[in-house]
């Protein structure tokens, strides 16, 4: 009798244990998604950011074209390196470090394109005086400012992601569920100042 | 090596040293005047125009004037400020930040105007662009700081004002029932007063002067003047309280846009 209550208390003990791990388990995991979640929702705004210097490119090209038609080889650059940077396409669940540079790669041969096409420029003071041009101008200075926002949130989140699923005992769940650690963006030279671009 | 490593640890202790800069302060100031550009006037007034855009909108301005950026770039100094401050309401981003560092003998002047994500398609980067160089710059090269910062948060304003007329509409609606409540209570109390006052005198006249009459239609016309003061006040102490509820920056997010300006 006293044999039967002691083995009851024991295997209540362990059913509770089960549970308590099962539930525990499952939490960690859901967290683990949410911040997954917050990685991915991070490169989407990533993406938008590039995705809207992109779209400016063919109305900055066509305005300069009006002016320095004799700039062949900086206006190509420019709209090579953008075909270039668009076809470069990052699986958001697969953030690892070498997709990562593969974008920066792309996405950096485009800022320096652009940035070469505007020392030239500076060359046509007509072109500057544009109000198109000057727009255009404004809205890329901003959009340059825009994707270093963004890049630093990023890695915030990234961060955040890396450190919980690296930290014991949430790491078992995330190993045992194949979450992977998240690339960084690189801290580009002078990462802290916005890029500047001169006109 | 050593010295990327010194150069490193100075870095992540200089940021860890202005950390706390971008931290939310308890209560919202919406002119912060460091560089002390304005006069105690000045900064009232602005103030003032603020807090009842804010009121009216839920749209945050948030001027900034600083001598010293840390060493951040006046447009990443602006966005930190914005997101770390959380300038504007968290449901709408709709927050603004100005950040104005003056010219010295050794440095350019910096402006910035930068837009919460919910106010970048009001005000687009070009057009926050044209505001620095047609209104500010001019201003400040003239040495009118108050006057480029006023012009520039005029247009922010009526670029702003419309986005949220729902809300706004619903103040009007409340400041109007405030009013008709007024109104009701002096119709109402207006018979009361001179019912009571005619009391008075027919006491007066025809009771003869006896003293308890004389008191205590005294006390009575006295607590209903009280009365209709004190609800009149409450309604005041709510309508300002409703006001004040809001008094805390919203958690709005800051994406980089808007444009700067030097000179």
């Amino acid at each position: 009798m006293k044999k039967k209550g002691c083995l009851i208390a024991v295997v209540a003990v362990v059913l509770i244990g089960i549970f308590s791990i099962v539930v525990w388990y499952i939490k960690t995991g859901n967290k683990i998604v949410r911040l997954d979640e917050g990685v991915a929702e991070s490169w989407a705004q990533v993406e938008n950011v590039y995705q809207r210097r992109a779209d400016l490119i063919p109305n900055l090209v066509a305005t300069v074209k009006g002016y320095a038609e004799h700039e062949k080889t900086a206006l190509t650059d420019v709209v090579e390196a953008r075909a270039k940077a668009s076809s470069v396409n990052v699986n958001p669940e697969k953030l690892d470090s070498r997709s990562l540079q593969q974008f920066e790669e792309a996405q950096g041969n485009l800022s320096s394109a652009l940035s070469r096409l505007l020392v030239v420029v500076e060359r046509y003071p007509d072109l500057k005086a544009n109000q198109n041009f000057s727009e255009l101008q404004a809205q890329l200075e901003g959009t340059e400012n825009r994707i270093s926002v963004e890049r630093r949130k990023f890695n915030e989140v990234a961060r955040e992601y890396n450190t919980y699923i690296r930290q014991f005992p949430a790491s078992i769940v995330a190993n045992s569920r194949g979450f992977e650690k998240k690339a960084y963006f690189e801290a580009q030279a002078g990462s802290e100042k916005a890029p500047e671009v001169q006109f | 090596m050593r010295r990327i490593l010194l150069a490193f640890t100075f870095v992540v202790v200089a940021l860890s040293a202005f950390a706390d800069m971008f931290d939310r302060p308890a209560e919202v100031r919406l002119v912060v005047d460091s560089a002390s550009a304005f006069t105690p006037k000045q900064l009232d007034a602005l103030t003032a125009k603020l807090d009842s855009f804010e009121q009216a909108t839920t749209v945050q301005i948030q001027i900034f004037t600083t001598t010293d950026l840390h060493g951040y770039d006046v447009v990443d100094f602006a966005q930190r400020l914005g997101e770390g401050w959380g300038v504007g309401q968290a449901d709408k981003n709709n927050g603004i930040v100005i950040v104005y560092k003056p010219k010295t003998l050794f440095e350019d002047g910096e402006v910035t105007i930068q837009t919460g994500y919910g106010i970048e398609s009001l005000i687009p980067d070009a057009v926050c662009k044209q505001i620095i160089d047609n209104e500010m710059i001019p201003c400040f090269k003239k040495g009118h700081i108050y006057m480029g910062i006023d012009r520039a948060v005029d247009v922010c304003i009526s670029l702003t004002g419309g986005e949220y007329t729902a809300e706004k509409y619903m103040a009007d609606i409340d400041r109007l029932y405030t009013i008709a409540v007024y109104i009701i209570i002096g119709l109402v109390a207006f018979p009361i007063v001179v019912v009571v006052i005619f009391l008075i005198v027919f006491l007066f006249c025809c009771r003869g002067y006896t003293a308890s009459s004389n008191s205590s239609s005294g006390s009575s016309s006295g607590s209903s003047g009280s009365s209709s003061s004190r609800s009149s006040g409450s309604y005041r102490t709510t309508t300002h309280h409703h006001s004040s509820s809001h008094r805390s920056y919203g958690g709005g997010h800051f994406g980089g846009g808007g444009a700067r300006g030097r000179w």
